[in-house]
C-alpha cells in the first residue's frame, strides 16, 4: 500500500459539515435549503467515489492536519475499510436526502431546518469515523456522531421523544467513555493507537490481562452502538425518530459506525490473530451470537412496525460482530475459514444497509400515506400500496437470507466460514435466526398482500400475553407465578408496542387512524378495505417511491452480481489486507 | 524540635511551650464563636479571635530566651523581628477584612432588620 | 529587561487608584480607563508568556535586595499562563460589564484591584508574600460580590468573608509552621530548607495540611464549598461570571505552585498523607458537585456546583503528579475558566435578555435567543468533554496520566465525570431545544419573579454587542483550543520537568 497526501478525505468530512451553514441560513426558503443538502450529498459521494479506483489499486489518500494529542495525530485516511463505509454512507445519503424531502413535507413536520443541519452534521461525523486514521480520531467524530443525531431523536419534542433521547445521551456517552478508557489504556500499553492493518505489533508482548481489559471496555463501547445485548435498549426506543432517521441512521450510519468501531478493532487494532489468541474472539461471538438469536425472538412479538424492525436490526448487526468474531477465533483453523468469516461479516455491512433502508423507508411510506403504524392495522394495505410492499417483500426476503437478494452473499461467507472454523454453534445460530427472520417478516407479507381488514387470522404471539398462555383461559390464572393480567377487562389488543397508547399514530390512536381510511366503496364488494392503487407510482409521491426502489434494487444487485458491485472487491481487498489470504 | 518537645510527655510540652497551647485555645474558641453564634456580629469578633491567634502563633514563635526586641541602639541578642514585620502586614489585612465585614452587616440590617442568622434564613425564605 | 514581573503587578494596582480619583473628578470614567489598563495588562502578560517560552523563566528581587532576603517575583511557564488567563478573561468581563453592569469608578477600582491581587498571587515566590496577595483577592472579590446592591448578595458576600478568612488564615498558620521549621519565606529557599529538615517531620507535613486546607476552602473543594454556590449566585452577572473563572482558579494554581514549588514531589513520595489528602479531596469534589449540580433549580447555583466537581478534576490531575497529569490539570484549569467564565456570562445574558433564571425558565429558549443557547450549548458540550473540544483534550491528559501512575479508580472516577457532567447539562439543553416555551402563565410568572428586587440584573434590557462579543468568544474559544493544547503542552514541558525533578 503506498499512502498519498490528498485533501479528498477532509473535503469529504467538510463537504456536508460546511453545507450546515447554508442550510441553517436558507431556513425560510425549503427548496433552496434541500438543494444545498442534495448538493452536499451529490459531492460527497463523487469525492468519495473518486477515491474508489486508486484504493482498489492500492493506494491510500491521506490528508494529515498535525499534532491532536502528544504522538496522535489528526490524520484522514482513506484506506479500504474506511472507504467501504464512505462509500455505503455516502452513497444511501444521496436517496435519503430525497426520500426525507417527501416524508418531512408529506407529514408538515416542524423544525425541519434543525432536521437537516443535524442530517447533515450527523454523516459529516460517520464518514469522519470511516476515515479517522486512528482510535483517538475515530473516537473524536464517534462523540460528535453522538451529539449530531441527539436533535434527530429527540425531533419530535414529545415527553416520549425527549425520554428517548435522553436514554440515547446517557447509552452512548456511556459507551463513549468505555471507548475512551479503552484507547487510553491500548496508548498507555504500546504508546500508538493508529490503525495498522494485522494489528499494532507491540500490543501482543503486552500484559494480557490488561489488552484483554482494553478490548473488552472498547468493544463494550463501541458495542453501545452496535446494540449488542444487553447494551441494546437505546434502539428500539429511538425510533420514535422520523422515519428518514430511523432508516440512514438507526440502520446504516450511527450503528453501523459502532460496528465499524469493532472491526477497526478486531482487524487494525489487535489483529485477528491476537484477538484470538486473548480468547476474546469467542467471547465476543458468544455475545453476537446470543443478541442474533434473542433479538430476533423478540421481534417476533413488536407489533409496531418500527420497532420489530429496530430489533431487526439489533439481530442483523450481529451478525456482522459474530463475522468478524469467528474470523478472529478462527485464524488459527484451517483452510481459508477465518477469511471467510471476515468477508461474510464485511460484506453484511452494505448488504443490510441497503436491505434495512428499504424497509424502512417502505415503514416510512406507509406512515405518511396511511398512518398506520401497527402490523396489526396493515391487513390489505398492499392493495392501497402495492409498489412500496413490493420492496418490502423482496428486503425482507434477503433480510432472512433467500437467494438472488444481497442477504444471501454474506450470509454464505459467513456460514461457510463459521462451519470450516467448526463453529458448529454459531452455524446454527445463523440458521435459527435466518428461520425467525422469516418468522417475523413474513406475517407483513402476508397480511399486506392476502387478508382483508375485515378478514384477520389470530396472531397469538403478538395479541396473547407472553408467557405462552392460550386466549380464552381464565384470566384469574397466572401460569408462570409472574404479573398478573395486565388488561383486566380481556380481549385488549396488546399494548407491547413500547409507546404511550395515545401516541400519534402508535396502539389504539394507530387502530382508530388506519380506520378512517378504510371505506366500502374501495373493495370490489361491500366489505370495508383499503383504497386501491395501481402498480404504476399512484400510491405515493417519487420522492419517496425513488428512494424505495433504488435501495430495493441495490439489494438486489448485490445478490445477483455482487463481484459488479464494487463493495464485495473493496471487503476482499480489506481482508487480504489484515489476513494475506485471497479469496 | 517539636519533635523532641512531644518526646519529653505532655506535662513538659503545656509547661514549655505554653503560648502555643494559647494559640490553640484562642483557634478553638475563635472557630466556636463563629460556628454557634446566630449573631452577625458575634461571628466577625469570632474572627478575629481566630486570626490573633495565629497573629501570637507567630510572635510566640520569634521570641528568644533573654533576647531584646529588636532596636539597634540596644545589645544583641535580639527577637527574630520578620514575624513581627509579618504579622504588622497581617493585622492590617485583619483591620480590614472587619470593617468590610461590619460594612456588610450594616448592609444586612439595614435590607432586613436583623442580625441573626436563624431570622435572616427564616426572612430570606419568605422572599 | 527583567523589571516586567512587577509591572505586571503594579499596573492594575496604579490603575485602580487612578480610576478612583478620576471618578472625583467626572463620574463614568471607570470603564476606559479600566479598559486601556486591561488591555496593557494583556500586552504585559503575552510578553511575558513570549519571553517565558522563548527564555526561559526569568525572577525579579523586589528593592533590591539579595534573593531570599527581598521578596522574589518568579515568572515560570505556569505562572506566565495564569498571569495571561487573568488578563485576558478580566478584559472579557470588561467587555461585558459595559451595559450589564454594576458601573461606577469605585467598581472598576475594585475589579482592577483584584486583577493586580490575582495577578501577584501567580507570579510571587514567597510564600507570605502570597498571602498578602491572596487577602487581597480575597478582599476585593467578597466586594464585587457584595455589589450587587441586593441584601441577598451582601447576606453572600459576608459568609464569603467569614468562610475566606478562615481558609486564608489556615493558609498563614501552615506558612508559620514551616518557617518555624526553615526560618525562611522565599518558596526556592524554603523547598532545599524543608528537605533538610526531612519530609517525614511531623512539623513539615502539619504544614503542608494546613495550607492544603486553607486553600482547600479557597478553592471551594467538598466539603469546604459552602461559601461558593451563594457567592457566584447571588452577585451581579459579571462580577460571578469574573470569580468564578479567576478566583478559583489563581487559588487552584496557588495550591499547585505550593505542592510543587515548596513541598516538592518527593515530599509526596514520603509522605502518603499528603497525597491521600488530595486524592480524597478530587474525587469527593468531582462526585459530590456532580450530584448536587443535578439537584439545584437555579441555573448559576448549578453551575457553581460544577464549578466545584471540575476543581475535583484539577486536583485529581494534581494527585496524580506525574507530567502528564499536570499539564493535564494546568490545561484544564486554564479551559475550565474560559468555559465555566463564559456559562455565567451567557447564564447572564440571557437572564437580562428574558428574566430566566430557573432551569425549568429555559424551556423554549432556542427560539427566542438562538444564538445565546447555541453559546450556552458549545460551552456545556465543551464541559462535558465532548472531543475535539478544549475541555475534552485537558480530561484527556488527566486521564492518561493517572493510567500511566496506575491509579485505577481515580481513572474509573475521572473518565465517569464525563457521564456526571452529562447528567446536569443535558436536561438544560433537552429544555432549551426540546421543550415548548413556557405557557404564558408560566412567563408571567417569571416575569414577576424577575421584577423583583431579588434578581440581580432585571432591567429586562437588551443586551449589548459587548455582552454577546463576550460569550462567542468564549464558546470559539472553548472549540479552537483544543488545537493549541498540545504545542502549549511542548512549551510547557520545561518548566514541568524543572518541577517535577
Amino acid at each position: 500500500m503506498t499512502e498519498v497526501f490528498s485533501l479528498r478525505p477532509l473535503a469529504a468530512v467538510l463537504v456536508s459539515a460546511i453545507a450546515i451553514v447554508p442550510i441553517l441560513l436558507s431556513a425560510r426558503r425549503p427548496d433552496l435549503r434541500e438543494s444545498w443538502t442534495v448538493l452536499a450529498a451529490l459531492s460527497m459521494f463523487g469525492i468519495i467515489a473518486s477515491m474508489v479506483p486508486g484504493v482498489l489499486s492500492g493506494t491510500v489518500y491521506a490528508t494529515r492536519l498535525g499534532a491532536f494529542l502528544p504522538g496522535v495525530e489528526f490524520a484522514l485516511r482513506a484506506d479500504p475499510l474506511g472507504l467501504l463505509f464512505g462509500l455505503l454512507a455516502s452513497l444511501l445519503w444521496i436517496v435519503t436526502s430525497f426520500y426525507s424531502m417527501g416524508y418531512m413535507r408529506g407529514l408538515d413536520e416542524h423544525a425541519q431546518t434543525r432536521y437537516f443541519a443535524a442530517f447533515a452534521a450527523s454523516v459529516s461525523s460517520a464518514v469522519g469515523v470511516a476515515f479517522a486514521s486512528n482510535l483517538f480520531v475515530l473516537f473524536v467524530f464517534y462523540e460528535l456522531l453522538t451529539v449530531a443525531t441527539y436533535p434527530l431523536v429527540s425531533h419530535d419534542e414529545t415527553d416520549e421523544a425527549r425520554a428517548a433521547g435522553r436514554k440515547y445521551l446517557a447509552y452512548t456517552f456511556g459507551g463513549g467513555v468505555a471507548v475512551f478508557a479503552g484507547a487510553v489504556l491500548v496508548y498507555w500499553l504500546t504508546g500508538t493507537v493508529a490503525f495498522t492493518p494485522g494489528g499494532i505489533a507491540s500490543l501482543a508482548n503486552a500484559d494480557p490481562m490488561m489488552a484483554r481489559v482494553a478490548f473488552a471496555l472498547l468493544a463494550g463501547g463501541f458495542g453501545v452502538k452496535a446494540a449488542l445485548m444487553p447494551l441494546h435498549s437505546w434502539l428500539p426506543d429511538a425510533m420514535v425518530a422520523p422515519t428518514p432517521v430511523s432508516g440512514l441512521l438507526h440502520a446504516v450510519a450511527v450503528v453501523k459506525s459502532g460496528v465499524f468501531g469493532i472491526a477497526r478493532l478486531v482487524l487494525d487494532i489487535y489483529g485477528p490473530g491476537l484477538v484470538g489468541d486473548l480468547g476474546m474472539g469467542t467471547a465476543l461471538a458468544a455475545v453476537a451470537a446470543f443478541t442474533l438469536v434473542v433479538a430476533s425472538v423478540i421481534a417476533l412479538r413488536q407489533d409496531n412496525l418500527k420497532r420489530r424492525l429496530a430489533f431487526s436490526t439489533v439481530s442483523q448487526l450481529s451478525y456482522i460482530v459474530l463475522g468478524l468474531a469467528v474470523g478472529a477465533a478462527a485464524v488459527g483453523s484451517p483452510g481459508r475459514a477465518s477469511a471467510f468469516a471476515l468477508v461474510g461479516g464485511l460484506l453484511h455491512i452494505p448488504a443490510h444497509a441497503f436491505m434495512k433502508l428499504t424497509l424502512f423507508f417502505c415503514a416510512g411510506a406507509l406512515h405518511v400515506e396511511t398512518h398506520t403504524d401497527d402490523i396489526s392495522n396493515m391487513a390489505g394495505i398492499g392493495r392501497r400500496m402495492p409498489l412500496t410492499m413490493g420492496a418490502f417483500a423482496v428486503a425482507a426476503a434477503g433480510m432472512a437470507g433467500i437467494p438472488i437478494v444481497a442477504g444471501f452473499v454474506s450470509k454464505y461467507f459467513l456460514l461457510i466460514g463459521a462451519v470450516s472454523a467448526g463453529g458448529t454453534i454459531y452455524a446454527v445460530a445463523l440458521l435459527v435466526s435466518g428461520v425467525l427472520n422469516i418468522a417475523y417478516f413474513w406475517p407483513i407479507v402476508y397480511t399486506a398482500f392476502f387478508e382483508m381488514p375485515t378478514e384477520t387470522d389470530h396472531k397469538p404471539l403478538v395479541e396473547g400475553p407472553s408467557g405462552g398462555r392460550f386466549a380464552g383461559t381464565d384470566p384469574g390464572t397466572v401460569t408462570d407465578g409472574g404479573r398478573g393480567e395486565r388488561h383486566p377487562d380481556g380481549g385488549d389488543s396488546d399494548t407491547d408496542h413500547g409507546f404511550a397508547g395515545d401516541h400519534e399514530g402508535q396502539g389504539v390512536q394507530d387502530t382508530v387512524e388506519a380506520a378512517h381510511q378504510l371505506d366500502e366503496e374501495h373493495g370490489p364488494d361491500d366489505r370495508l378495505d383499503w383504497e386501491h392503487r395501481r402498480w404504476t407510482g399512484a400510491e405515493s409521491t417519487w420522492l419517496m417511491l425513488g428512494p424505495i426502489c433504488f435501495a430495493a434494487a441495490g439489494s438486489v444487485v448485490l445478490g445477483i452480481v455482487p463481484d459488479f458491485a464494487v463493495f464485495l472487491e473493496i471487503v476482499r481487498l480489506v481482508v487480504e489486507n489484515v489476513t494475506g489470504v485471497v479469496i | 524540635m517539636i519533635d523532641a518537645a512531644l518526646a519529653a510527655g505532655p506535662v513538659e510540652l503545656l509547661a514549655t511551650r505554653s503560648y502555643y497551647v494559647g494559640t490553640f485555645l484562642l483557634l478553638g474558641i475563635g472557630a466556636y464563636v463563629m460556628i454557634a453564634s446566630p449573631n452577625l456580629v458575634k461571628k466577625v469578633i469570632g474572627m478575629n479571635i481566630f486570626q490573633t491567634g495565629i497573629f501570637l502563633f507567630f510572635i510566640a514563635a520569634a521570641y528568644v530566651d533573654g533576647a531584646q526586641s529588636p532596636v539597634l541602639e540596644q545589645a544583641g541578642p535580639y527577637v527574630s523581628p520578620l514575624p513581627h514585620v509579618l504579622i504588622l502586614t497581617a493585622i492590617v489585612v485583619g483591620v480590614s477584612l472587619t470593617a468590610v465585614a461590619l460594612g456588610l452587616i450594616v448592609r444586612i440590617y439595614n435590607e432586613y432588620g436583623t442580625l441573626e442568622a436563624d431570622v435572616l434564613q427564616e426572612v430570606r425564605t419568605d422572599d | 529587561m527583567t523589571d516586567l514581573p512587577p509591572f505586571l503587578v503594579v499596573l492594575p494596582l496604579v490603575a485602580s487608584v487612578v480610576v478612583l480619583f478620576a471618578g472625583l473628578v467626572r463620574s463614568k470614567t471607570g470603564w476606559p480607563i479600566a479598559a486601556l489598563a486591561g488591555l496593557g495588562q494583556l500586552g504585559l502578560a503575552a510578553v511575558a508568556v513570549y519571553r517565558v517560552f522563548t527564555a526561559g523563566p526569568t525572577s525579579y528581587v523586589v528593592g533590591g535586595y539579595e534573593s531570599f532576603y527581598g521578596i522574589e517575583l518568579v515568572i515560570d511557564g505556569l505562572s506566565a499562563s495564569a498571569v495571561l488567563l487573568v488578563a485576558a478573561v478580566s478584559l472579557g468581563v470588561l467587555a461585558y460589564a459595559r451595559t450589564a453592569g454594576p458601573r461606577g469608578n469605585p467598581f472598576y477600582a475594585t475589579y482592577l484591584l483584584l486583577i493586580g491581587g490575582l495577578t501577584g498571587v501567580a507570579v510571587t515566590g514567597d510564600v507570605f508574600n502570597m498571602y498578602v496577595f491572596i487577602e487581597i483577592s480575597g478582599l476585593t472579590a467578597y466586594a464585587l460580590v457584595a455589589s450587587g446592591d441586593t441584601g441577598r448578595s451582601a447576606v453572600a458576600a459576608l459568609k464569603y468573608l467569614i468562610v475566606g478568612t478562615v481558609g486564608a488564615s489556615l493558609y498563614l498558620l501552615g506558612v508559620g509552621y514551616a518557617y518555624i521549621g526553615t526560618g525562611t519565606l522565599n518558596m526556592a529557599d524554603l523547598s532545599a530548607q524543608l528537605a533538610q529538615v526531612g519530609y517525614g517531620s511531623t512539623l513539615v507535613q502539619t504544614a503542608f495540611v494546613f495550607i492544603a486546607i486553607g486553600l482547600f476552602i479557597k478553592t471551594a473543594v467538598f466539603p469546604l464549598h459552602t461559601w461558593q454556590p451563594e457567592a457566584y449566585a447571588g452577585s451581579p452577572d459579571s462580577v460571578s461570571g469574573l470569580i468564578s473563572a479567576l478566583v478559583s482558579t489563581t487559588f487552584a494554581y496557588a495550591l499547585i505552585r505550593v505542592s510543587l514549588s515548596v513541598f516538592t514531589p518527593d515530599f509526596f513520595a514520603t509522605a502518603d498523607l499528603a497525597q491521600t489528602l488530595l486524592l480524597v479531596g478530587a474525587v469527593v469534589s468531582i462526585v459530590a458537585g456532580s450530584l448536587l449540580a443535578v439537584s439545584q433549580t437555579e441555573i448559576k447555583r448549578m453551575l457553581a456546583y460544577s464549578s466545584v466537581s471540575q476543581f475535583g478534576l484539577v486536583l485529581a490531575g494534581l494527585a496524580v503528579l506525574n507530567q502528564t497529569a499536570i499539564v493535564g490539570t494546568s490545561v484544564h484549569l486554564l479551559s475550565h475558566a474560559i468555559m465555566k467564565g463564559g456559562l455565567f456570562l451567557a447564564a447572564g445574558l440571557i437572564a437580562t435578555a428574558t428574566g430566566a433564571r430557573e432551569v425549568h425558565e429555559y424551556e423554549g429558549l432556542s427560539e427566542r435567543m438562538p444564538y445565546a443557547a447555541g453559546a450556552f450549548a458549545v460551552l456545556a458540550l465543551s464541559m462535558v468533554g465532548v472531543p475535539p473540544t478544549v475541555g475534552f483534550v485537558g480530561k484527556w491528559y488527566i486521564a492518561f496520566g493517572a493510567v500511566q501512575a496506575q491509579l485505577w479508580p481515580l481513572a474509573a472516577i475521572i473518565l465517569a465525570s464525563t457521564l456526571l457532567t452529562l447528567a446536569y447539562f443535558a436536561r438544560l439543553v433537552e429544555r432549551m431545544y426540546f421543550r415548548e416555551p413556557a405557557t404564558m402563565a408560566d412567563r408571567a410568572e417569571s416575569e414577576a419573579t424577575a421584577a423583583q428586587p431579588d434578581a440581580v440584573v432585571a432591567d429586562g434590557g437588551r443586551p449589548s454587542v459587548g455582552m454577546y462579543a463576550a460569550v462567542f468568544v468564549a464558546a470559539v474559544l472553548a472549540v479552537t483550543l483544543g488545537a493549541a493544547v498540545v504545542p502549549f503542552a511542548e512549551q510547557l514541558a520545561p518548566t514541568l520537568e524543572l518541577l517535577l525533578s
